[in-house]
């Protein structure tokens, strides 16, 4: 196991010069913006010079870019970097709406394995045949979809023929808080008349979510599955007179190793994935902050987010190779 | 069986298809001879292997489909704005704006004055929604075949900018090595760590007030971009935002193709052909782009190709959210945009583009799916025995 202590070491130090990499360009964004939004900031076309003055001072504005960039990066890592629209650290905003982002992909990562690994599965065991064709044409379909147009149709399906979803306000917090996560506390607390609201509310934008990911999904698993099978060892269990049950259950074992550490990323990938899918089921996660942050010029706001975006993806990516090398020795040397 | 006689046996089972393909790849090659002298005769290999690969894609009518799609896509995207029955921009001024979100099929009179040589003239005239009007009263089907302009003019010159920065840094990265490597990748790493949407949702938030500066400094940059996008010369103002999802796709789309072909140039330069290539001291320039990339163009191809599909969808995705293309610039992403506030009542601003994106992202993705087959030798090979096997019937089968 001490292989596997030296590679965690090593790859969490590349961690490092991503993270300063990434408030770099974090920075060149911020920098970037043209139009001064201190003004609209301090109230727009009738703000007073003196408040406008004290703003730009607030925020480093009149400095050079290096202070700049020093005051961002401090601002990123201390939370000290305030929202100017209600004066609350941005991190502090962020992690209120964090929690409806996370709860969405949790619900949207449910879908991706429920569909994803069985279809994925059922495709390579029925190679080459009409159901293969099919399956892997539906893939394809789910890959191809906007999420912005797959939920109307949900939506126009779901909620105004059947209304089996509710599609406005967000259900309350349970009264006894675990790990912060409403779905997974009302499980825990067995507080199931919430569940129900939570489960209502959450699983046709989860649904939504996960499609794309779950043809990716499909997709990869039945390539993986394919893979394993046609190794070697497939040959000699299949000389030994192994049967197919059993056969098939050494190939999945191997299958699903490259597929645990895809749907490490794919979890990060959809925290990634949500502007679309708040916006459209009207959820106030971190992507419509992020959106809302850009429609009133709250730069600020839109650079914390993007920076919180970074940290979960490298993270997700992290945690795919910490997996990977787990779970499969060689990748470690 | 003597050798002879399984030469002389070797026939391909041809279809019509393939007597096309072959057509068009001799016409091809042809005309290459006709600038570079001999290229045909010294290029008969390459010119079989092409051949080889049509025959395979005329096999799969998964891949015939999308090659379909993505020609029509193509073309409506060249002729679209001039094929449209109205300017993109054109809706009918009138009072009770019942011509506003009519429904597909629809057809509405209108009482038009006008004035025509200093005399004012009353007529009614008609104007007809195949597929319904949106929120100003525009007819879709025409911003639909506009707007293809501006999803393939987009698509082309992110995929021509973006995938050919990653090819040439991934290729240096991965030759070179060293701390030449080890820069780029870091560079790589860093736009990697991002989530590609919501880079592109940060860089078109910040974008267009300086592309839209730079824009009203240059008029031939202006008069470039109506050009390409076919837009009319009064839309000059929207043009910042629509090259702003420009720009912030390149900037998200090379990182992928930088990792991708290094890895590749990585294994392919420990080859003994890139050895002798240097030992008779070709120029680095000439070892990379003729020798290293041919052989690991492959997989890059097919990410190219689906990634046509890819800009799209995320073009559009940008658009419904409202950055990017603004109207009047006819968008697909945008008339979706529109269907947001109306629907369910206006679907068909919902349902017509959604289904035009889905038809042609699905193209793509099963152009690609099929190309990964047939830029695949050993598929070639074993499509080249099972049309072999065909034509030499069933006594040398026995």
């Amino acid at each position: 196991m001490a292989g596997l202590g030296k590679f965690l070491v090593r790859r969490a130090l590349t961690f490092i010069p991503t993270l300063i990499g990434v408030t770099l360009i974090v920075f060149i964004i911020a920098y970037v913006i043209p139009a001064n939004p201190v003004r609209a900031w301090a109230g727009g076309e009738k703000a007073s010079q003196a408040a406008i003055e004290m703003i730009k001072k607030e925020y480093h504005l009149d400095q050079p870019w290096y202070d700049q960039y020093l005051f961002l990066v401090k601002g990123l890592f201390t939370n000290s970097l305030l929202d100017p629209l209600n004066q609350e650290p941005v991190f502090t905003n962020i992690g209120n709406r964090f929690i409806v982002t996370f709860q969405l992909a949790l619900f949207a990562f449910f879908f991706v394995v429920l569909i994803g690994l069985p279809l994925g599965i059922i495709s390579a065991l029925k190679r080459n045949s009409a159901t293969d064709m099919v399956l892997r044409i539906i893939a394809l379909i789910f890959i191809s979809t906007p999420i912005y147009v797959i939920a109307y149709l949900f939506i126009w399906l779901f909620f105004i023929h059947w209304n089996a979803t509710t599609l406005a306000g967000i259900p309350p917090n349970p009264p006894h808080q675990i790990t912060h996560v409403p779905v997974v506390d009302d499980i825990l607390t067995l507080n199931w008349s919430n569940l129900v609201q939570q489960v209502k509310r959450f699983w046709l934008p989860g649904f939504t979510l996960g499609i794309a990911a779950a043809g990716v999904l499909m997709r990869f698993t039945r390539n993986s599955f394919l893979e394993a099978y046609s190794r070697d060892s497939t040959l000699f269990l299949k000389a030994k007179g192994v049967p197919k049950s059993r056969l098939y259950r050494h190939v999945l074992k191997n299958a699903l190793v490259p597929v645990i550490t895809i749907l490490a990323l794919q979890f990060g990938g959809l925290l990634a994935g949500t502007p679309i899918t708040e916006t459209v089921f009207n959820l106030p996660g971190i992507g419509r902050y992020a959106l809302q942050a850009i429609m009133y010029l709250d730069f600020p706001a839109l650079i914390g987010v993007t920076f919180l975006y970074a940290i979960v993806f490298v993270t997700a990516n992290l945690v795919a190779d910490i997996l990977y090398a787990i779970i499969d020795p060689r990748v470690r040397f | 069986m003597p050798e002879e006689d399984y030469e002389t046996r070797e026939e391909y089972e041809m279809s019509i298809l393939d007597r096309i393909s072959d057509g068009l790849i001799d016409g091809f090659a042809s005309l290459i001879s006709h600038f570079k002298k001999d290229w045909k005769k010294r290029n008969q290999s390459r010119i079989k292997e092409w051949k080889l690969m049509a025959y395979a894609i005329n096999r799969s009518p998964p891949t015939l489909l999308g090659l379909f799609i993505v020609l029509v896509y193509i073309f409506i995207g060249i002729f679209g704005p001039y094929l449209a029955p109205w300017p993109y921009d054109f809706f009918p001024v009138n009072y009770n704006y019942s011509t506003q979100l009519a429904p597909p099929g629809s057809t509405y009179f209108l009482n038009v004055t006008e004035l025509q040589n200093g005399y004012i003239i009353h007529y009614t005239t008609y104007i007809h929604y195949p597929l319904g009007s949106d929120t100003y009263g525009r007819d879709i089907l025409s911003i639909l075949l506009a707007g293809a302009r501006t999803a393939l003019v987009l698509d082309i010159f992110i995929i021509l900018i973006g995938p050919t920065i990653g090819i040439i840094l991934g290729l240096i990265s991965g030759y070179y090595g060293g701390k030449v490597d080890e820069t780029i990748m870091r560079i790589t790493d860093m736009f990697l760590a991002f989530p590609g949407l919501i880079l592109a949702i940060a860089l078109s938030a910040v974008l267009p007030g300086r592309i839209q500066n730079f824009l009203n400094a240059h008029a031939w940059a202006q008069t470039l971009v109506l050009k390409l996008f076919a837009l009319h010369p009064r839309d000059v103002n929207n043009l910042g935002k629509l090259l702003a999802v420009f720009v912030a796709l390149v900037i998200v789309w090379w990182p992928g193709y930088a990792r991708v072909t290094r890895g590749s140039t990585l294994t392919e330069k420990e080859n003994l052909y890139v050895e002798a290539a240097r030992a008779i001291g070709l120029p680095t320039r000439t070892i990379l782009f003729r020798h290293i990339l041919p052989n690991i163009i492959g997989p890059i191809l097919v990410m190219i190709t689906m990634d046509f599909g890819g800009i799209i969808l995320t073009e559009a995705g940008l658009s419904f959210l409202g950055l990017g293309a603004v109207p009047p610039i006819p968008d697909w992403g945008n008339l979706i945009n529109q269907g947001s506030q109306q629907f369910p009542q206006a679907w068909w601003l919902v349902a017509f583009p959604g289904l035009v994106i889905v038809t042609v992202v699905l193209g793509w993705n099963l152009l690609g799916d099929g190309l990964r087959d047939i830029l695949d030798p050993r598929t070639r090979r074993s499509l080249e025995f099972k049309l072999k096997k065909k034509s030499r019937g069933g006594e040398t089968n026995a």
